[in-house]
């Protein structure tokens, strides 16, 4: 049964979907996420085994991307294997047998539309346990007001790739800080600093997904330590 | 460009260290439409402000090659319009091209367009035709033919999530889009070569190429870059300013002799990485000093920068990436002084 839980952590870093999908190139042909985890549940494995698994296997892999030995590419193939996983553990979370860390509100601000940050964040983050409303790309600061008003105890993350809409970001953080105060907001992206997101008034600030996590996850402690 | 630029540029990429030291920046709708005074949608729409604003700018910074200098685009939305993607222009606020590919099977049954008269490349093409004599009778020319880059426009028409993962599961489906991009590209690029004769240049812009590892960019990037750039022309020019760690030595190989990146790279890094072969513009950060400090900031980062450099040739000076919105005269003007003293 050990056995078989290591494989879903294996198949999650190196990004084995299922036996259908042919990256990566050395493990073609063989089971992936899917029918380990399949096969895991049916010999009984508990669902809270099978999602410490796959976090390792995640960790890894970001631990990997952020020494820049894999690249994007990779990191979201891996977060794909990890969505695999997910859509057999989603009745868990369902029931109550796997409760959510947290919600986190996430989207990609006015006028960009890239989805790659935004996207690795959401299945790593999921991944990790919270439950992730995410808006999509291009979001304008009143949609993300309306996801706060609608989800109370929210953390919101904000993504942008473009130098030039980090305009656009700075002023969705004063909004969301204007009405919402008590709320948690982390930026990430490539224009990016920490300089810069503090500036913004941003809480946090991650170059990149595991970072978020650590971030989410530190929010989360404090929340239940108060 | 005029003709005493074009020949600073062309001494600079021989390796000619020049007194003083030059300066040079990517100008386009995210910074001159705003620091002209007019909204976004104005400059796209109007040849007559389109040209005012471009000339100002050459007026007010005598001392700086712009970049491609005259550049005729509708932001993102240029080259994807020709793949029929829609294109959202709000008033003040950067347009943008919606996805066209909605599953792999939809890259076979996209067109293969034509630069002459699709999407938004004749318009492109006709104000630059408009507005020649005007920009020569300034004592300036058409230098550069200019487009994205074939990553970012595959990106734009399939969504960038989906661009990279296909690749990695169904490579036989992205060669395919990637070849139909860059014959698209190829002839967009020679049209405008075509059409005007002053072209001496390409410049391209592509930031997805910083998102892949070695292997990637060999198989999905490099043979496709490769052919854009052979082309008969003297500067073959690349925006990436996304990670370049990984393509930086490979810019030779592809054709690159000039090049503009991110911020997060020192110049001196990146002289080793490419091994010296490449004209470097940048690379005071954008957004955090340029646009957001004072001009006493911008001096003083602009010192730092020209004090770091070991090797002071194959230099021009500028930020990481293109001009970004909000640039005060007063720290372009800062960072042009605070260089060339």
């Amino acid at each position: 049964m050990n056995e078989l839980v290591e494989k879903i952590g294996q198949c999650v870093e190196r990004g084995k979907v299922n036996k259908s999908s042919p990256y990566p190139n050395d493990m073609k042909g063989m089971d992936g996420a899917d029918e380990f985890t399949r096969q895991a549940l049916e010999a009984a494995v508990g669902p809270d085994a099978i999602l410490q698994v796959c976090n390792e296997g995640m960790q890894r892999i970001g631990a990997r991307f952020s020494r820049n030995e894999v690249f994007v590419p990779e990191l979201l193939m891996a977060a794909k294997a990890m969505h695999a996983v997910m859509v057999h553990l989603e009745p868990f979370f369902k029931t109550g047998s796997i409760r959510a860390k947290g919600k986190f509100v996430l989207g990609t601000v006015a006028g960009d539309l890239h989805d790659i940050g935004k996207n690795l964040v959401r299945m790593v983050i999921e991944g990790n346990g919270w439950e992730v409303i995410d808006l999509g790309v291009d979001v304008k600061p009143a949609k993300f007001l309306e996801a706060i008003k609608n989800t109370p105890g929210c953390v919101v993350g904000l993504s942008a790739l473009l130098t030039t809409t980090m305009v656009g970001m700075s002023k969705t953080v004063q909004e969301i800080k204007a009405q919402f105060p008590a709320t948690n907001v982390i930026v990430g992206g490539a224009p990016l600093t920490m300089e810069a997101a503090l500036k913004m008034g941003a809480d946090g600030y991650s170059p990149d997904p595991q970072g978020a996590v650590a971030f989410l996850d530190k929010v989360s402690v404090a929340n239940i330590t108060q | 460009m005029t003709d005493q630029q074009w020949e600073m540029l062309q001494k600079t990429m021989k390796g000619e260290v020049l007194n003083p030291f030059p300066v040079g920046f990517i100008i386009d709708c995210p910074w001159l439409p705003n620091w002209y005074g007019i909204n976004i949608l104005d400059y796209f729409s109007n040849d007559d402000l389109w040209l005012k604003a471009n000339l100002k700018a050459l007026q007010d910074f005598p001392d700086v090659m712009f970049f491609p200098g005259f550049w005729a685009e509708y932001g993102m939305c240029t080259e994807p319009s020709a793949f029929g993607a829609r294109c959202t222009f709000p008033l003040n606020e950067f347009p943008h091209a919606h996805r066209v590919i909605q599953s792999v099977d939809d890259i076979d049954l996209l067109p293969q367009p034509n630069p002459k008269t699709d999407g938004l490349l004749p318009f492109v093409l006709n104000r630059l035709k408009l507005t020649q004599p005007k920009i020569e009778a300034a004592g300036h020319k058409i230098r550069f033919a200019v487009a994205r880059g074939p990553l970012n426009i595959a990106s734009y028409l399939m969504g960038s999530t989906e661009f990279l993962t296909t690749m990695m599961m169904q490579p036989e489906k992205i060669e395919s889009l990637m070849k139909k991009i860059t014959k698209y590209l190829k002839d967009w690029l020679h049209l405008q070569m075509e059409t005007f004769p002053s072209i001496d240049g390409i410049f391209m812009l592509d930031d997805i190429i910083g998102f892949m590892g070695e292997e990637e960019f060999r198989n999905f990037a490099l043979p496709y870059f490769k052919e854009l750039y052979d082309a008969n022309v003297s500067v073959k020019f690349l925006h990436n300013d996304a990670p370049c760690k990984v393509s930086a030595p490979l810019l030779p190989e592809m054709g690159v002799n000039l090049f503009n990146m991110g911020f997060d790279i020192t110049l001196n890094e990146l002289q080793q990485l490419t091994q010296h072969k490449v004209t470097l513009l940048g690379n005071i950060p954008p957004r955090d000093v340029l646009a957001s400090s004072n001009a006493a900031k911008v001096s003083d980062t602009a010192v730092r920068l020209v004090n770091s450099l070991q090797d002071k040739s194959k230099i021009i000076f500028s930020c990481g990436g293109g001009m970004p919105p909000d640039v005060s005269s007063e720290n372009i003007t800062a960072f042009v002084c605070a260089v060339r003293k």
